[in-house]
């Protein structure tokens, strides 16, 4: 069959300048009106065993994505088995009944597609993309390894090593690799958060084919898990398809709900690490904040903006421009479906003092809670989240991804299209009264890393 | 508006089931092409032809010499724009000075004579748009680009023409800039990828532009305000220079908004600089860079490319894929097949001059001997033998279906464009592509092999714990290094 794609280029007399250009040549003094980004429509629907479909039609490109998220992270993770969702997200590569091992990734990629997994403490997430034909592909493969993956040791033993070798090259072998999971250690007294997701050595070699099995059976359950697809597709047809691929994978018990309990912090904690591959002093300083479903989280997100989002922010004006004590000091709050953090990094400038940069930090911060924030700081925020919105609306894999995650998080697939409303409502008291109940001393915890002088390497000429 | 159709390749269902449904078991029958995977061939491909039209640009010369390109998307309220300045990149830098072209570019945004540092970020900020001036330290141009939602552009691309032709160099921020940059190069040593990469350059290209990763701490000091003043006044120039634009605007209002914002940028009668090639690198040899408490080895192992004009340009771009690209033989061998690392690919480059060929990976320190060897035993394959037609076909269609997901990116289509005009290309190359890339043969893609991956040619470079010495030592004469370069 021939398609063909609409055409992506308005053409006609060059000379007839639009309205809109009229703004962009003339329209130098202030910004021209705001264009209305329009809103994300999509479709929303329970399987019989559960599974929760939402498809997003967008002809624009002839393109499509497909993002899983199963609602499984490493906080679901017990004891001794640290790194085990991570090493499963592996294991979802290597085959099913109908798909060979490795079969997966070479089709899509050799359909011309791009696809990976991803892991963090809170969901696993699989996507593809894929040129428009190639709908029944992407599904099919979803499909069968949700229905059958097939568990084997040498697949496993291959798998096991791949992870040992990601954890040395982005822990063990990095300079602060380690210094992050020193950090939540310290910080989380709850197992849930406190490990890191790529997981310790010992644990990763511990794994078997039975806890894989065990695993699979638990969280991969079609009512564990939200089916996202964006793009050029007909979401009547697409929705038929998804039926008849996935709807007769059994649904299973839903697994043990996590008990994500955080005692109250009463008080700093703090310690200092060596790094023999560090070069530099680096501060890291968390401070303990609620979920991201809560209604404080998109002041701290504005805080953060105003605190380090670019060369604008307060630390960088105050921290590495004017003081130089360091090259670069970040501020954010990820997204946490559990009790979160707010996160605080700078490296120390050589020849300064990390008590030094740590006063400046604090100071800083004080200044948050007790002094005016200026309207271009809020405004800054504001075009923020408008154009992470038309940055979305430019990528079918991005909006695949958010759609499907604000669904499993926040039971709010359409959140996206608040997004920017939400961050626009808040006020420059409410990003000071969430530094003053949130950027405390008594809740926080400082990592220092130091570098520590290695023995001189032997050989030479 | 000139469209043409691209026809993707069809993949016909028959090459994906495997000759012998016993394979289907995993059996140890299979051919060293699918090593590392097992093909059941059921799911189900489509083999129908997609059609795929690449959008053209419109283009247009300015009185300057200035080139202006705009490739129209009005999908979304966004535009974005790059300025290419031939002649400005770090390739020029005066040897005592590297660094010069891209310590400039920066510093070009860090003060105007209307405008501090702090308020150009303020105002870049507070819309949410960017502009970023860079200039490689082995590339030949200096680049401007930014972005902005359509609201902001005029104001964005305001404040971009006045650090493009008004810059001050202040003396205070040229203090903090050379700060920033020295921690910068020294937490650039603690990373083995740099190192390997630095060493590497080096080997491959000796004393010529092309060998330059970094400033270095004796360069800046060298590098001096009146130097970037000089440079800037001499070599940011229009003459030669390119500026696209991609998005939610048109031809007509891009060449007004040139015309008017940066209007008065006086053309300077030079000719083009002129790009030599590198010499030849000297016969291959091994590398040890010592790196205390590491863990991994981390390898690049190659040679010098070809230009990006050259014929071979095109079956080295498929040959590459077949072995290092995404699920290539290099991946699907070294960890698929044997766990020894987390990744692993090949890449090139290829310019106005010769460009560089390498393979990299990092490893386990105790498997370094037999990943190496299998690195280089997947390198050596690809001349000795011609890819099957099969992986051959998987590996094109690879290629020639993922300008589907492209015409996602008005900003990625546009750097297509932005290559035809840098390496002067036919204005169709890119709606033939596909038809060059599906034309590759199994001899030309062997041939491609033959001459850049030749053992002869490819130098080994590592980055590890100093007991692999003796590995090292059997990959012919070795020179060793410590993680500061010395």
């Amino acid at each position: 069959m021939l398609r063909s794609v609409k055409r992506l280029v308005a053409t006609g007399p060059l000379l007839l300048v639009t309205a809109l250009s009229v703004a962009v040549v003339f329209g130098m003094a202030k910004a021209a009106a705001q264009t209305a980004i329009k809103e994300i429509k999509f479709s929303d629907t329970k399987l019989k065993n559960g599974l929760r479909v939402i498809i997003s039609e967008d002809h624009a490109a002839p393109v499509f994505a497909i993002a899983v998220n199963y609602n499984v992270g490493s906080r679901d993770e017990r004891k001794g088995r640290t790194g085990f969702a991570h090493l499963f997200e592996h294991m979802m590569f290597k085959g099913s009944e109908n798909v060979g091992p490795g079969e997966h990734p070479y089709l899509i990629f050799s359909n011309g597609g791009s696809m990976n997994g991803t892991t963090n403490k809170d969901r696993t997430l699989y996507f593809e993309i894929l040129p428009a034909n190639q709908l029944d592909l992407g599904l099919y493969l979803e499909a069968d390894r949700m229905r059958s993956l097939e568990i084997t040791g040498p697949n496993l033993d291959n798998q096991r090593q791949a992870v040992q070798e990601e954890r040395r090259l982005g822990v063990d072998n990095q300079p602060y690799g380690k210094t992050f999971e020193v950090r939540d250690e310290l910080a989380y007294e709850n197992f849930a958060y406190e490990h890191s997701v790529i997981g310790s050595m010992a644990d990763l070699s511990a794994a078997t084919v039975d806890d894989v099995a065990s695993f699979f059976k638990t969280y991969y359950a079609p009512n564990n898990a939200v089916l996202s697809i964006v793009g050029d597709v007909d979401t009547k047809a697409t929705l038929e398809k998804v039926r008849r691929y996935f709807e007769s994978i059994p649904s299973q018990p839903a697994p043990a709900v996590v008990d994500m309990t955080e005692p109250v912090q009463t008080e700093e904690r703090r310690t200092t690490l060596e790094d023999s591959l560090a070069r530099l002093t680096r501060l890291d300083m968390v401070y303990k904040i609620p979920p991201s479903s809560s209604p404080d989280a998109d002041a701290l997100q504005v805080l953060g903006t105003v605190l380090s989002n670019g060369r604008s922010s307060r630390f960088y004006e105050a921290i590495v421009r004017q003081k130089e004590l360091s090259p670069s000091v970040n501020a954010f709050s990820g997204e946490s479906r559990g009790p979160g953090l707010f996160t605080v990094v700078g490296i120390v400038t050589p020849g300064k003092a990390v008590a030094d940069l740590e006063a400046a930090i604090d100071a800083e911060i004080e200044r948050v809670k007790t002094g005016p924030i200026e309207p271009w700081e809020m405004e800054k925020a504001r075009n923020n989240a408008r154009s992470q919105l038309v940055n979305n609306l430019g990528s079918a894999l991005g909006r695949a991804i958010t759609l499907g995650q604000d669904a499993l998080f926040y039971d709010q697939p359409g959140r996206l299209n608040t997004t920017a409303a939400r961050i626009a409502k808040v006020t420059p008291e409410d990003v000071q009264r969430v530094a003053r109940q949130y950027l405390v001393k008594t809740g926080r915890t400082v990592v220092i890393t130091v570098p520590k002088a290695a023995p001189p390497a032997k050989g030479g000429l | 508006m000139r469209r043409t159709t691209v026809a993707v390749l069809a993949v016909s269902l028959a090459t994906l089931l495997p000759p012998d449904p016993a394979l289907g078991q995993a059996g140890p029958q299979q051919p060293p092409s699918t090593v590392g995977m097992v093909v059941k061939g059921k799911a189900p491909v489509s083999n129908a032809v997609l059609a795929v039209t690449l959008p053209h640009p419109q283009e247009a010369t300015l009185a300057n010499g200035l080139r202006v390109m705009v490739l129209e998307d009005h999908r979304l309220p966004r535009i974005s724009f790059q300025l290419i300045i031939p002649g400005a990149g770090g390739y020029y830098d005066p040897a005592a000075k590297i660094g010069l072209s891209g310590l400039t570019a920066q510093m070009m945004r860090e003060g105007t004579a209307t405008k501090s540092s702090q308020q150009i970020s303020q105002a870049l900020e507070t819309m949410s748009a960017n502009l970023n001036v860079g200039s490689g330290a082995s590339g030949t141009q200096a680049t401007m680009s930014g972005s902005a939602l359509t609201e902001n552009f005029g104001r964005l691309f305001e404040l971009a023409a006045d650090v493009l032709l008004d810059p001050s160099f202040p003396a205070d921020e040229w203090d903090r800039l050379k700060t920033r940059t020295r921690a910068g190069l020294t937490q650039q040593r603690t990373q083995p990828q740099f190192l390997a990469q630095e060493r590497f350059s080096k080997v491959v290209f000796g004393d010529h532009p092309a060998s330059r990763v970094a400033a270095t701490p004796e360069t800046l000091d060298a590098i001096t305000r009146d130097a970037m003043v000089e440079w800037h006044r001499t070599r940011c120039v229009p003459d030669h220079a390119l500026i696209a634009f991609a998005g939610d605007i048109t031809l007509a209002a891009a060449r007004t908004l040139v015309e008017s914002k940066i209007g008065a940028w006086k053309k300077a009668g030079a000719p083009k600089p002129p790009v030599a090639e590198p010499v030849p690198a000297g016969p291959p040899k091994a590398y040890l860079i010592a790196r205390p408490g590491s863990v991994q080895t981390s390898f690049v192992v190659g040679a010098q490319s070809m230009t990006r004009t050259d014929p071979d340009y095109v079956p080295l771009t498929v040959a590459n894929r077949v072995l290092g690209g995404a699920m290539g033989r290099l991946f699907r061998h070294l960890r698929e097949e044997k766990g020894y690392t987390y990744g692993v690919g090949s890449f090139f480059s290829a310019s106005e001059h010769r460009g560089q060929w390498s393979a990299s990976t990092s490893v386990r320190t105790d498997v370094t001997e037999p990943a190496l060897n299998d690195l280089l035993a997947d390198i050596d394959a690809m001349r000795t033998a011609p890819v099957p037609e099969k992986e051959l076909n998987d590996h094109k269609r690879a290629i020639v279906a993922g300008f589907a997901l492209s015409l996602e990116s008005p900003e990625q289509l546009l750097g297509y464009y932005v290559q035809s005009w840098m390496y002067s290309l036919p204005a169709d190359y890119w709606d033939k592509y596909p038809a060059l890339i599906s034309g590759v043969t199994a001899e030309q893609a062997q041939a491609a092999a033959s001459k850049y991956w030749n053992a002869s040619r490819l130098q080994i470079v590592a980055v590890g714990d100093a007991k692999i010495t003796e590995t090292m030592k059997k990959r012919g004469p070795i020179e060793m290094y410590d993680a500061d370069g010395k």
